[in-house]
């Protein structure tokens, strides 16, 4: 890769930041991912915020953004061992509320790390997230802590998120991607949060999100959910509880 | 579309009516449903025994395959509820034992009906049911049946066939596309039948078989599959037993 084709920029670096990563975030999830409460309800916060704390990879060469990264500083004394089961949506809830306190924080965390589908397979997790880290430095924070988003435990959505950490490429390192691109960067596994994100809609809700039907209450397997969805007819209402990992980056 | 394009043809139409079959076939069902013992033993006594029950659709603008379709008769007195739970393989043995023993035929059973990609979407299914039936009249038989695959409930995989058969559309016919075939042709589902295919295979022989990895035991869900496989890795085994849902279509 040509490394002075891709500039780390910031809100604060370039007025049409919002402009350029408009977008990306829809491009990551599927559809019913962006439909967590938590998110919807905070994520003007990010900018309002935490300005200096969000980034994107520009292209130079084409003029335009290939990643983002979100992220904010948090307060959090207690051993890493100890995060919360409530992963993302507890880390960014604790984030705006620090804020609002005014605690001074003492950790990075980053809750999107977005790879637009025309620069995958290019190698740019690693500057992506070399990027975010050097904001961890540059804040003088103790570590960038991520509640990652295992992707490719969609196709193995009846297994334990427990169990599927434990899987391991032939190389030793973690089977799911986005666990290894983390794992390759120095990223260590702490422990999995298994209510990192909660999604909530009625049957409807859930039919426009997945075009798949609902008849009856039970669990439903559905595309790129990382385990199955609970719907339940009667209160007309389909919950998905989605387990993430915590991983830590220590910065030196 | 000019209504004469599609010609029923049988097997003596066509110098490669076999390979042009296998295409249809291998197009038309997932890798793992290629190695179900029974067929795969099997196959050929339709073409040995039952030739003439053994059609196709051909494009005669194109002078290719665009549909095809099996079908076998054995001998059954009982009641169609009572139907073995065993579907497909049940019948496909039974009919060439039927056959061997000199048992004359009485029923009418449907093995596949399988549409080239390229002319799916033109109502050649109903035409092939169509077809399929009138095999069954002029043989003389007052049924047909079928172990129907009601291939949309992959997308189901955790609900119980006996359930998925009662979900209609707003039209009150089946969900499933392919009984909503047989349905608007008039045929009448009698039961399901939990056992209709059974397929056994390696650890490595599935992870060939579905691109996906088994690294424990336990249940999967895989593509393609209309509930999860069964792996045990200790027994190096995976196993899949495929439910079918026995369909009547009355001949006269």
């Amino acid at each position: 890769m040509d490394t002075d084709r891709f500039q780390v920029i910031t809100p604060s670096t370039r007025a049409d930041y919002r402009d350029l990563v408009r977008g990306l975030t829809k491009i990551a999830w599927p559809e019913f991912m962006l439909h967590d409460q938590v998110a919807d309800e905070l994520w003007h916060e990010l900018l309002d915020r935490f300005p200096e704390y969000q980034l994107a990879l520009y292209d130079t060469e084409n003029k335009r953004a290939a990643t983002m990264g979100n992220s904010f500083p948090l307060r959090w004394e207690d051993s890493l061992e100890n995060l919360p089961k409530g992963g993302w949506d507890w880390a960014f809830m604790k984030a705006v509320q620090d804020h609002k306190d005014g605690l001074s924080p003492n950790h990075h965390c980053a809750i999107q790390v977005v790879i637009h589908p025309d620069y995958r397979g290019q190698g740019l997790s690693a500057p992506m997230i070399d990027a975010v880290r050097a904001v961890t430095i540059a804040k003088g924070l103790q570590a960038l802590i991520i509640p990652v988003r295992p992707s490719e435990k969609s196709k193995y959505p009846l297994t334990s998120i427990d169990d599927y950490i434990t899987w391991k490429n032939e190389e030793g390192l973690p089977f799911d991607a986005w666990l290894r691109v983390h794992a390759r960067l120095g990223g260590k596994i702490v422990k999995t949060c298994h209510e990192s994100k909660t999604v909530r809609g009625t049957r409807a809700d859930w039919e426009a999100w997945t075009k798949m039907k609902f008849p009856q209450s039970g669990e439903y397997v559905i595309p790129s959910a990382l385990v199955p969805i609970q719907m339940d007819i009667e209160k007309n209402e389909g919950v998905y509880i989605e387990p993430n990992v915590w991983m830590v980056h220590e910065v030196v | 579309m000019n209504p004469n394009r599609f010609q029923l043809i049988t097997p003596n139409d066509l110098d490669d009516y076999l390979d042009s079959a296998n295409e249809i076939a291998e197009s038309s069902w997932p890798e793992f449903m290629m190695h179900d013992p029974v067929a795969n033993e099997n196959w050929h006594e339709l073409f040995d025994r039952f030739s003439d029950y053994q059609f196709a659709m051909l494009d005669t603008e194109t002078n290719r395959m665009a549909a095809m379709g099996n079908s076998l008769p054995f001998h059954w007195e009982k009641d169609l509820s009572e139907l073995p739970e065993g579907g497909w393989d049940w019948v496909f043995i039974k009919a060439v034992e039927d056959h061997k023993n000199g048992v004359k035929p009485t029923i009418q059973s449907a093995i596949q009906i399988a549409i080239h990609p390229d002319y799916r979407g033109q109502a050649l299914s109903t035409k092939m049911v169509q077809a399929m039936r009138a095999i069954g009249d002029s043989e003389g038989f007052k049924y047909l049946v079928a172990p129907v695959r009601p291939n949309e409930k992959s997308k189901y995989p955790l609900t119980s066939i006996d359930d998925y058969i009662t979900w209609k559309t707003d039209e009150g016919l089946p969900f499933d596309a392919w009984l909503r075939v047989h349905a608007r042709i008039g045929a009448k589902i009698i039961k399901p039948c939990h056992e209709a295919m059974t397929i056994r295979g390696t650890c490595a022989e599935w992870e060939e078989w579905t691109g996906m990895k088994f690294p424990q035991s336990g249940r999967y869900v895989v593509p393609g599959a209309l509930n999860p496989i069964e792996m045990d890795v200790e027994k190096d085994e995976g196993i899949y037993i495929e439910p079918n849902v026995w369909t009547v279509h009355d001949i006269r």
